[in-house]
């Protein structure tokens, strides 16, 4: 139990670690026990991209290298260690710009088919954001239908991905004073697969080779995603179903349910999700369940898909990345229907020693020993009720082995950018004003914001967690997305009353004033494009620069494993923000490479990345860099106050 | 409405009897609780809040850090 204990930072994810163990289910914590990480590739350091390697450029150990040890330091094509691990790095961009931009292409698709009518059970729950977006976007809006304008939205959005020259249309949301920058650094994004596809070309064997310019590439591919692909997943998604607004939820396995039907919705996409809650509650299925043995159905979720049925109905959200193959552990799980990102192909092997039935429903994503069902999206609902319907049937197949944690917590999530402007200055005047104000007047130091995923290689939960803590109760106001809003949802810090408990003094006084949370959840991982916006008002609305990199913000990723977050880290910093990583870094094979990405970024972009393990030196690290802002903004110090009497007045006009 | 009368001890002056609570006492439970964006209704309206509410994009009278009246 003791090693057992140091998994996780929840104890009834230790104990599930525990009966796995007794079940022999082989789970992700045992294979990184058995199996470290290459130290060669870990660090960038290894080229596969030609049939004459995979070639290793390892740094010397223990000893500091020499100018000719450093020539020798090469691929059999001659690449040296900067361009190797330029080049792994952005792949690594490419790999997380493509998953994020064909969500947002898989949800421009039935966005276009639900305003022609040709996706029953799909249409257009937020008028309002369908008008912001033909304003964004130059659509006519005139006294054309919802659906007209929605047809024009939905073509407008595919073309962003095929876009061949110019500039994505969705970058004109950032602060003018970026779209410069990103102008004259020669970053602004041409089309999302464009970007993509030239990085993948660039990094072929012989192609470019200078690790600046492969950089540059990255830059320019990550702001595709941020600032396109990402962006226009979550705003389609929001007129589609619902912009998110304040509502409870709950977290952690102890969502589970011993004597109903369990289904955990698994993955990223809202599409196929959204109908599976839809047909849950039809009469005939809970009466289906019934007869089955089971109270009812209860739906919970895992990972992004989680947070964005949280976000949209209160769905229970049974756990993040790392524990999704301990859901299944409780024996409790009837189904867990995937589709796709961050899904262990092991959830299938784990599922052989238990009744769980795996159903896989993307043709983009299949899982030997898995059921598929495919999601057609023509035809939701159908293929909704086969999948509920099959997980109901499933529910007499348990096996007697079943442990549920007890560790529910109570949450709120819901905090979309128009949400928090709202929350701010109410339905006739919403503003950032009382934000930027609390800043100006050092109750809110500066904003952070936390994301990312759980990494096996680190106890999981606990640097998301302790980092977070450390921010609020140094009046660091947290926004969060991803498996980071999940885990601090477990510890209870999605709360009110967190801000009491955790906060510093200034922070919790605006918190209490507001009745929010002292961190903000902001959604799914596309969904950090909600954090671009939001920063955006920021500047917009006055007093704290002209840019997002003169704000007193950071962000970091302090247990981070996919290419998704560098990805995401990389049009954070381009978007001028200092952005830090936890776990390991994938470029420390070069020196070069890590110092352009770590200083010599900041003088191009305002932002640049940075690499703590620790996550309190980390959160410490985004505090100084917070101060630093808040210094060359002329508000590191308090001011003394002056109480103006009418004379005074007068003298000043 | 009907209001709610509370009995509290208050220093010097013994037990005496204040105005209770007069909101609506209860967790926001419900997908409806907290949906404020159903307050607007007609496209005018939506339209009308755009300009206001999210007006560092659509308002031409908006001054924030980008359209200083006198610029930086």
């Amino acid at each position: 139990m003791a090693e057992a204990e140091q998994k996780s930072f929840d104890q009834g994810s230790n104990d599930l670690i525990e009966k796995a163990i007794k079940d022999e289910a082989n789970t992700a914590f045992d294979r990184a026990d058995t199996m470290k990480p290459c130290p060669i590739g870990s660090v960038g350091s290894c080229c596969k991209n030609c049939g004459m390697g995979p070639c290793r450029v390892p740094l010397p150990r223990g000893k500091e290298e020499t100018p000719e040890e450093k020539l020798k330091r090469r691929g059999i094509c001659g690449a040296t260690a900067e361009t190797i691990a330029a080049r792994n790095f952005i792949r690594m961009i490419a790999g997380g710009a493509s998953a994020h931009s064909d969500h947002g292409r898989g949800v421009a698709e039935l966005f276009i088919a639900a305003a022609k009518g040709e996706a029953p059970g799909y249409e257009i729950r937020d008028e309002q954001k369908l008008l912001q977006l033909a304003l964004d976007w130059g659509v006519e809006i005139g006294d054309r239908s919802n659906s007209e304008i929605a047809v024009e939205i939905g073509e407008k959005a595919l073309e962003e991905f095929g876009r061949q020259e110019g500039e994505i249309i969705t970058m004109r949301k950032a602060p003018l004073k970026r779209q410069e920058v990103w102008r004259t650094q020669g970053v602004a994004p041409r089309g999302i697969d464009r970007e993509v596809v030239e990085i993948m070309h660039r990094t072929h064997i012989g192609v470019d080779q200078d690790y600046q310019n492969l950089l540059k590439q990255g830059v320019r591919t990550a702001i595709a995603d941020g600032w396109g692909g990402s962006m226009i997943a979550t705003e389609l998604q929001d007129i589609l179903f619902g912009t998110p607004a304040p509502i409870l939820g709950k977290a952690n396995l102890g969502v589970l349910k011993e004597d109903e039907v369990n289904i955990i919705i698994h993955g990223h996409e809202p599409l196929l999700s959204e109908m599976i809650v839809a047909v849950s509650r039809e009469p005939e299925m809970v009466e289906l369940a019934k007869s089955k043995g089971a109270k009812g159905i209860n739906l919970a979720g895992m990972c992004c898909t989680a947070n964005e049925i949280l976000m949209r109905h209160g769905v229970g959200i049974a756990g993040n990345f790392l524990q999704q193959e301990l859901a299944i552990v409780t024996g409790a799980v009837d189904a867990m229907v995937v589709d796709v990102q961050c899904i262990f192909q092991s959830i299938a092997t784990v599922a052989e020693c238990y009744h769980t039935k795996i159903i896989t429903t993307s043709p983009k994503a299949k899982i030997p020993g898995a059921v598929h069902i495919e999601f057609d999206e023509h035809n939701a609902l159908k293929s909704a009720r086969e999948i509920v319907k099959a997980a109901v049937e499933n529910f007499p197949n348990r096996k007697g082995n079943v442990e549920i944690p007890d560790n529910e917590t109570d949450q709120i999530a819901g905090f979309s950018h128009e949400t928090i402007n709202y929350l701010l200055g109410g339905l006739f005047r919403s503003s950032y004003r009382p934000l930027n104000d609390n800043i100006i007047n050092g109750r809110i130091r500066g904003v952070a914001g936390v994301v990312g995923c759980n990494n096996a290689r680190y106890k999981h939960n606990e640097a998301h967690i302790a980092m977070v803590k450390e921010l609020i109760k140094n009046d660091v106001l947290v926004i969060t997305t991803g498996c980071n809003a999940i885990a601090c949802a477990e510890a209870g810090l999605l709360l009110p009353e967190a801000a009491a408990e955790f906060a510093g003094e200034g922070l919790a006084s605006v918190c209490e004033a507001v009745g929010i949370p002292p961190v903000l959840h902001m959604g799914s991982c596309v969904d950090n494009s909600r954090i671009l916006i939001a920063a955006t008002a920021m500047v917009k609305d006055g007093g704290l620069g002209d840019d997002i990199s003169d704000l007193p913000v950071a962000g970091a990723a302090p247990e981070w494993m996919s290419e998704k977050a560098i990805s995401i880290g990389q049009y954070f910093v381009a978007s001028g923000v200092f952005t830090v990583f936890g776990v390991t870094w994938p470029t420390l094979g070069s020196k070069e490479v890590t110092d352009f990405l770590f200083k010599e970024m900041e003088d191009m972009y305002g932002g640049m990345w940075g690499f703590e393990e620790d996550p309190i030196k980390a959160a410490h690290m985004m505090i100084d860099h917070i101060d630093k802002k808040r210094k060359a903004l002329g508000i590191d110090k308090a001011r003394e106050r002056v109480l103006y009497d009418m004379e005074m007045r007068r003298e000043l006009t | 409405m009907e209001y709610k009368i509370e009995k509290m001890k208050a220093p010097g002056r013994g037990e005496v009897e204040i105005l209770g609570a007069t909101y609506e006492e209860g967790l926001p439970v419900g997908e409806e609780v907290g949906q404020w964006r159903q307050k607007l209704d007609s496209r005018e309206d939506k339209l009308k809040y755009l300009q206001n509410g999210e007006r560092y994009w659509y308002s031409d009278d908006w001054y924030g850090s980008e359209k200083r009246k006198n610029p930086a």
